[in-house]
């Protein structure tokens, strides 16, 4: 089959077809990993340092912590992961109680958009730059961290990666996934940091306590 | 309203017949210096901070410039093998060696899914074919959702800065055009615009039939593409529409998922001074399953427009390692004092004084080499170590006098005083007689000890600062002096 384009390339490079690829050059190690507690002091101080709000919690302060962020942001409708774990915490149905209407996570992308908060999951976190890594799929879908003013992404210990390599290494040949550092953010109208232009303006991160 | 209008219109055409960067800098308005100058200081400092942190940033850059430069040896093997990959992913793969080819196919895809509105996030690629323009002519609403690019859009201006590409308008400016396109009384208060921007293209995000973005890197591993954003509008058009068409540059290929933790690492602290972006995506084709968001059907557009033939020129092709940082330009102190558009192109700095020649020709964009002091501040801080001042030597070369690639672009008056020069420089007896013979000429243009108001071509000189005048007093001293010396030492 013959593409022009590949051929210019060719005789460019003075190269063949057949010309065999020379071998890719070294790239640096990964970060070895320091002890998990302190990868996670590591991490939920970046997510500070970005202007969201990461703490460590344990299941049974779950419910309160939902009162309180529905109180300060004053959510209406939500829309949440359908994962094992977010079930196994009972996040919708606290939600429910607190009067907040639910919204199904693979709703038509207009409900989605109506949503206040998104609850989800991170799939890896990277301590170093305060990154989740969420993978997209009918359970989880990309909508939900995305639309919504608040992002709320339960997290935990396991999800720790010390650098980029390894979530590489895992995830590679998923069809989609999402790197999140921080809230959205512009500073594209004289140099002044907004934060929520398109995606979520506020950003919390509940670490699991084991 | 400021607004360098013509410079503009060049700028919105994509296909100017000749880039007059001395005549656009003369007409840049101070604002432009003053906002770009506040943004670069910022953008530079962020970026010396994380360098800091990272104490192999030096290693990081050499291995960012050993992997670019081996993907660019190795570009037909790597060009195949993402082919190969995005087709088994299920999406679409589109060759396009001109910018025209590129647009024709663009509405192709847009006519045959009766597409009204489509939603863009940030891209050069698409700023290079002009694709906006040929969308509106063609009927299609095409909006950009980069807040900077959507307002510079509204304004109907150019980019003057890669990051932030409407910081020479100040937020009352903003309010107004705001005011005005949206029929509403905007404020001048850059959150509450960043709302009513939010507002107003959340709408456009949900009912647009496609997104169209560019993209930082392809992984030939996988068949990945790349896109590296701050707003979270990049992921809402490869999120909302069910289509999503990506113009990339064949340069931006990269072997794997290795080689992208170099670059992810390289990128935002060059850019911008963070970590990373807040948004990074990484997609493989279309959507897996209905229930998922994401669109059904991935074009992903392979662009060459001349990138194939810079391939020729061994010097000049380290252009094409570039990862569009720019870096490059936050340092430059020419492009501090003009701005982005005095480049007359999509891409300005440094980058752009390298680039754009070398796509438009030296007959176009001849005067670009020269838009340098050479510094070398560019090389110091590019994160994939492009010798940038290496290549302004070797265009400049091309420039004045031609080589394998391009005549000489040079007016013919100028190269003929630069030859004569040369000739006196490089014979004694020339340059002698020339400066016994050129003060005659002194008396006419005299003020005080300085030549002013010459004619045509040494006006070009002359209309910046004066000459000294002409004077052979130099050679006499000198004898004098080395006579006197030897007297001395003797």
């Amino acid at each position: 089959m013959s593409n022009p384009i590949l051929e210019n390339i060719r005789r460019s490079l003075g190269r063949t077809e057949k010309a065999s690829l020379g071998l890719r050059p070294v790239i640096l190690k990964p970060r070895p990993p320091e002890s998990v507690d302190s990868e996670i002091a590591s991490f939920l101080d970046e997510i500070k340092k970005l202007s969201g709000v990461g703490q460590k919690i344990s299941s049974a302060e779950i419910e309160s912590a939902l009162k309180n962020l529905v109180a300060q942001h004053n959510i209406r409708k939500a829309a949440v992961w359908n994962t094992p774990r977010l079930q196994q915490l009972q996040i919708t149905n606290y939600l429910s109680s607190l009067g907040v209407e639910l919204i199904s996570p693979n709703a038509d992308k207009h409900k989605i958009a109506e949503c206040d908060l998104g609850i989800t999951e991170a799939d890896f976190i990277l301590p170093e730059t305060g990154t989740l890594v969420l993978y997209s799929s009918a359970e989880k879908p990309r909508a939900v961290s995305l639309t919504p003013r608040v992002h709320l992404a339960i997290v935990t210990p396991s999800a720790l990666r010390a650098d980029m390599h390894q979530v590489f290494a895992e995830a590679k040949d998923s069809r989609y996934l999402v790197f999140i550092t921080g809230p959205s953010r512009t500073a594209d109208i004289e140099l002044t940091v907004t934060l929520g232009v398109h995606g979520p303006k506020n950003l919390y991160v509940w670490m699991m306590e084991n | 309203m400021l607004r360098p209008c013509r410079v503009n219109d060049i700028i919105m055409t994509n296909t100017p017949t000749y880039i007059g960067f001395e005549e656009y800098s003369e007409h840049v308005p101070a604002s432009i210096p003053s906002a770009v100058q506040q943004a670069t200081n910022r953008f530079v400092g962020g970026r010396a901070a994380r360098v800091a942190e990272l104490p192999q940033w030096e290693q990081l850059r050499q291995a960012g410039s050993d992997i670019r430069q081996h993907t660019i040896e190795n570009m037909d093997v790597y060009l195949t093998r993402l082919e190969q990959k995005v087709l088994s992913a299920g999406g679409n793969v589109h060759w396009a060696e001109t910018a025209a080819d590129a647009r024709r196919i663009v509405l192709q895809i847009a006519k045959e899914n009766n597409v009204k509105t489509a939603v863009k996030s940030k891209s050069m690629a698409t700023e290079e074919i002009g694709l906006n323009h040929a969308l509106e002519a063609a009927g299609i609403e095409a909006i950009e959702t980069d807040l900077g690019e959507y307002i510079i859009q509204i304004a109907g201006t150019g980019p003057s800065h890669i990051i932030v590409p409407a910081v020479h308008l100040k937020k009352e400016e903003v309010a107004a055009l705001f005011s005005k396109h949206l029929g509403i009384d905007a404020p001048s208060d850059p959150i509450e615009l960043a709302r009513i921007a939010r507002e107003t293209l959340r709408e456009k995000f949900l009912t647009a039939e496609m997104g169209i973005s560019g993209g930082n890197f392809l992984i030939a591993e996988t068949g990945t593409l790349v896109i590296v954003t701050n707003e979270g509008n990049g992921r809402m058009c490869t999120t909302m529409p069910d289509l999503h068409v990506a113009v990339v540059g064949i340069d931006k290929v990269i072997p794997d998922w290795e080689s992208l933790t170099v670059f992810l690492k390289l990128l935002a602290r060059s850019a911008t001074g963070q970590k990373l972006s807040t948004y990074t995506q990484f997609i493989t084709g279309p959507r897996r399953a209905d229930g998922e968001f994401g669109p059904k059907e991935f074009h992903l557009v392979l662009l060459d427009n001349g990138r194939s033939k810079i391939l020729k020129d061994p010097v000049g092709r380290d252009v094409l390692k570039c990862i569009r940082c720019g870096a490059c330009a936050n340092v430059c102190p020419v492009y501090k004092n003009v701005g982005g558009f005095a480049y007359g192109s999509f891409i300005s700095g440094p980058i752009g004084a390298i680039l754009t020649p070398q796509m438009l020709g030296t007959q176009t964009a001849r005067e670009l080499p020269y838009a340098s002091t050479l510094c070398g501040a560019c090389a110091d801080v590019c994160p994939v170590k492009i010798p940038i001042p290496t290549i302004l030597r070797h265009l400049r070369r091309r420039v004045a006098q031609g080589d394998e690639f391009s005549e000489p672009s040079m007016p013919a008056p100028i190269r003929f005083t630069a030859d004569l020069a040369a000739l006196a420089l490089a014979w004694n007896w020339i340059y002698r007689f020339g400066a016994r013979i050129l003060p005659i000429i002194n008396p006419f243009f005299r003020r005080d000890g300085w030549l002013t108001g010459m004619p045509y071509p040494l006006s070009r000189w002359t209309k910046v600062r004066p000459l000294p005048a002409f004077s052979a007093r130099f050679r006499q001293w000198w004898n004098v002096r080395s006579t006197k010396e030897k007297g001395t030492t003797r």
